[in-house]
């Protein structure tokens, strides 16, 4: 009993990787989809061969619903419209004028990306609810468009096309159709699991889930939204080729908006973010309806709405999610301590030799006359600032005195309304946050950004991501090790002093060449404090960042910082060298006590 | 040419009091939006079908009858539909607290929206029902007017105005507004926000009740009208400025004209695409909309 305890605990990172389980559900899917697929054909059951073709086909669209809704966060009720502009595509220019299926094939993924772009041009600029309404919508029209445009779509005759070549059996008695519908979803599951594990994907999560952190992190919600869109409306489209030969016949009636909700709900239901969730999803919300509810299809969109609202109250993680959820406390038992630690990236740096700095180097970043207003409140107030490489600058004042108004202006979160701003000797004045993210800026949050559905290697991971530099070989070392013990850890699992760490050491992966701290050390301990103190003195000397502390902690500031500048009202009252600084009048109230640092 | 496209003062007088009737009804159901929505955050995708179980409310209760029935049954119908409302907010803020994921709401509106059509669909059939109300046609510069075209108008600015009483002048009613500046200030202030909110979505569901209610002769009695209401009430509410009661006076009708313009040169089965092509390029061009709040939002 105790050599296993023991041996558990030493094998803890090991045993911790099992806390993601999307590999073993992408395998249980795939081995699920594969079965349903496969097996009525072996069996000689055509009737079922016929059914889970259908069902293997939405689930893939389902799979890609479920990359865009979550991993995304972009919220489609439409994709509907995109299997439709997939299936039209083909049978129009196949079906209806024989051209060649190539063409048709290329005609109905064409069709369905256009109307992805349709889709995430609004992306571009609106989130959340909108894109559900313009989704929606969109869903909404599309059949009264095909219904109205009969001389191209025939109406509500339909268009009959079946490709006969595609029902030659491959082997086994198993024809070509059945194969493709069966790898589809598996290709898409495959996709899922590749874009969520892939740079590209944990910046579209990033951007789902705090828009502003990917902004800081040098990415555009935006365009990776889009992106997700275009991505998700192709493979959309490939499922809608299919849908023709499956069914042989298209017609308005297949695409209402009743299918847009299946592929949303079946998300739901499933378990939203889970790799096999749309695959349980369309079982319960359609496969199974369909089978019992033969004779009474006017009660289908009452049983999936019914279960879709009861998963959403009661079980808000959906099927396969609860299941995990109730698996993931059970394995997260005995390996809860991962506390999450700077000594390592402190040790690292310790190492490296001093950052010479030239002292007649330009400022790094310089804002001139800097003015925000929001209505008839000045937030900052002709504010001149400048902060060089290699130097720490504090940056105190009262609640209210504009120190977070100036931190949103340096990163480019809102810009001002007068006055200058040069990064490296480049106007940034009107520049957006992640251009100026990607010139090399850095910062953190007064609430941390810290994603709980990524574990904390991801999360610090994001700041790799958005490195621009070669890694090197000490800190390649250190990434490992952090990836060796973090990688099955929740941040769940973490206090709010070391979420505030993490958040730090994410940032300083990425980098930066200026980094802003807002209130950093609001809630570390006393040790945790020092180690943060220790961290920015050494990123200024060994690496020659430039770092602008926003902190209420002024011993901490005085204790740090290179250089001071004090805020009241909007405007910089003072500026200087902290024991200079320490004497002037002007700063005296700003402590308790009056002359506590004057004596220091 | 020029005289086929320019229709004869009759019939611009039918189009415009057709789009303004329709449009009232997008703005109505936008204000109901926008209650919901400063209260809670959330804008509620079932408020069109809501919207539809007063016109069956009517259908069921109040066809062909006189004032002295029609009255009484109004204000039954809108408190009941007020109470169902209520309780769909219930439900609908009860995941809010424990889950991670924001957006149920997004999912359990929806599915509401999904399980009341269905619930109508099967005691009444898809096709749509007739229901005469009883307030007669009157001459509008010519035109004969159905009577629930004014109702509609007029029910409208009613509505409108009770709000805007009841959010600036009643205690109950600046806590409302007061959640939608800041929800901990208010919780702070010692508000029972959750009964607010809920109170919030009672009272959109009063409002669009009783003029689903009211309007029942002039629309079409169907099922799955009601997301059709529901797209162009949130246009509407866009473009006016979600939040904006006031921008709801000019989003509803514009794009209630637009949908009847539409109507008349390109075809009835357009308005939909008309209204959605509307939406869109206010999403691009004007996100905050034409009367936005200019207040800082929250990210």
């Amino acid at each position: 009993m105790t050599t296993t305890t023991l041996a558990s605990r030493t094998a803890a990172p090991k045993v911790s990787t099992s806390i993601n389980s999307d590999r073993q559900q992408l395998w249980i899917a795939v081995a699920l989809v594969t079965a349903t697929g496969i097996l009525p054909s072996v069996l000689g059951n055509s009737y079922w061969e016929h059914s889970f073709q259908l069902v293997n086909i939405y689930i893939a669209v389902s799979v890609l619903q479920n990359f865009l809704f979550v991993d995304a966060g972009q919220k489609s009720f439409g994709q509907g419209v995109l299997f439709g502009l997939g299936a039209y595509g083909l049978a129009i220019v196949s079906g209806i004028h024989g051209y060649p299926l190539a063409l048709g094939l290329i005609a109905g993924v064409v069709a369905a990306a256009l109307g992805g772009l349709i889709f995430a041009l609004p992306a571009l600029r609106v989130q959340g609810f909108h894109l559900g309404f313009v989704t929606m919508s969109a869903a909404i029209v599309f059949p009264q468009l095909l219904f109205q445009a009969d001389s191209l779509t025939q109406g509500l005759n339909g268009i009959s096309m079946s490709i006969p070549s595609l029902n030659g059996k491959a082997l086994f008695g198993i024809s070509w159709l059945t194969i493709l519908v069966t790898i589809t979803p598996i290709a898409a599951l495959f996709l899922h699991y590749r874009l969520r594990n892939a740079r590209i994907g944990r910046q579209m999560r990033t951007a789902a889930e705090s828009p502003e952190a990917a902004r800081s992190l040098g990415i555009r919600p935006g365009v990776v939204g889009s992106m997700a869109f275009l991505i998700a409306a192709v493979g959309t489209g490939v499922c809608g080729l299919l849908f023709v030969p499956a069914v042989s016949f298209v017609t308005p009636q297949s695409f209402l908006i009743d299918l847009s909700f299946i592929f949303f709900f079946a998300v739901v239901v499933g378990g939203r973010g889970q790799l096999l969730g749309p695959v349980i999803g369309i079982w319960v919300v359609f496969t199974l309806p369909s089978m019992f509810l033969v004779d009474l299809a006017l009660y289908k969109p009452l049983i999936y709405g019914l279960l879709t609202l009861v998963v959403v109250i009661l079980f808000p993680d959906g099927i396969v999610g609860t299941i995990e959820e109730f698996r993931r406390k059970r394995a997260a038992e005995g390996g809860g301590e991962h506390a999450f630690r700077l000594e390592s990236l402190t040790e690292w740096l310790h190492s490296l030799p001093d950052h010479t700095v030239d002292p007649n180097a330009k400022p790094i970043i310089s804002v001139r006359n800097g003015t925000k207003k929001f209505g008839s409140v000045v937030a900052v107030d002709h504010v001149d600032f400048d902060v060089h490489a290699g130097e720490v600058h504090g940056l105190v004042g009262a609640n209210g005195s504009g120190k977070t108004s100036l931190l949103n202006i340096l990163n480019g979160f809102s810009r001002m309304n007068e006055g200058v701003y040069t990064f490296d000797g480049r106007d940034v004045s009107t520049a957006a946050a992640p251009t100026i993210a990607n010139h090399g800026l850095g910062r953190t949050f007064q609430t941390p950004r810290i994603f709980p559905s990524f574990s904390i290697w991801d999360n610090v991971r994001v700041g790799l991501d958005a490195r621009e530099t070669p890694i090197p070989a000490g800190l390649q070392r250190l990434i490992d090790g952090m990836q060796a013990e973090h990688s099955g850890g929740m941040p769940s699992m973490l206090s709010h002093g070391q979420r505030r760490i993490l958040e730090v050491v994410r940032v300083v992966l990425k980098d930066s060449r200026v980094v802003l701290f807002d209130e950093p050390a609001a809630g570390l301990s006393s040790k945790e404090r020092e180690d943060f103190s220790a961290l920015v003195r050494l990123l200024s000397r060994k690496l020659g960042t430039a770092v602008v502390l926003v902190e209420h902690d002024l011993d901490l500031v005085w204790s740090i910082a290179d250089r001071i500048t004090v805020l009241e009202t909007g405007r910089a009252i003072a500026q200087g060298r902290p024991e200079d600084l320490a004497k002037d009048p002007v700063v005296q109230h700003l402590f308790v006590g009056g002359d506590h640092h004057a004596n220091a | 040419m020029l005289s086929e496209l320019i229709p004869n003062l009759d019939m611009i007088t039918t189009i415009i009091l057709r789009g303004a009737a329709v449009g009232s009804l997008f703005a109505i159901i936008a204000m109901s939006f926008n209650i919901v929505h400063n209260a809670t955050g959330i804008l509620n995708f079932a408020q069109g079908t809501i919207f539809l179980l007063g016109a069956f409310g009517a259908y069921l209760f109040a066809n062909r009858v006189g004032f002295m029935v029609w009255i009484p049954m109004l204000l039954l119908v809108s408190l009941v539909i007020g109470a169902l409302t209520a309780a769909q907010g219930w439900l609908t803020l009860k995941p809010l607290r424990s889950s991670v994921e924001q957006n149920s709401w997004l999912i359990s509106t929806v599915s509401v929206s999904v399980i009341i059509a269905s619930l109508l669909m099967l005691n009444f059939g898809s096709a749509g029902n007739m229901v005469h109300g009883p307030v007669p046609r009157v001459d509008i510069f010519g035109v004969r007017t159905p009577g629930a075209f004014l109702l509609a108008i007029a029910s409208m600015f009613a509505w409108y105005f009770i709000l805007r009483w009841f959010l600036r002048r009643t205690f109950v009613g600046l806590a409302i507004s007061a959640l939608s500046q800041d929800f901990e200030a208010a919780r702070a202030a010692g508000l029972d926000v959750r009964k607010l909110q809920l109170l919030a979505f009672g009272i959109s569901g009063v409002i669009v009740g009783s003029v689903g209610f009211m309007v029942a002769p002039m629309i079409s009695v169907s099922p799955d009208a009601g997301l059709r209401y529901v797209l162009n009430g949130f246009v509407a509410a866009v473009v006016g400025g979600i939040g904006n009661n006031t921008g709801t006076l000019i989003g509803g009708p514009m794009v209630g004209v637009i949908a009847a313009l539409t109507a008349f040169y390109v075809g009835g089965a357009y308005q939909d695409l008309a209204s959605l092509t509307v939406l869109v390029l206010i999403l691009m061009f004007l996100p905050q909309g034409l009367f936005g709040r200019a207040t800082a939002r929250k990210v």
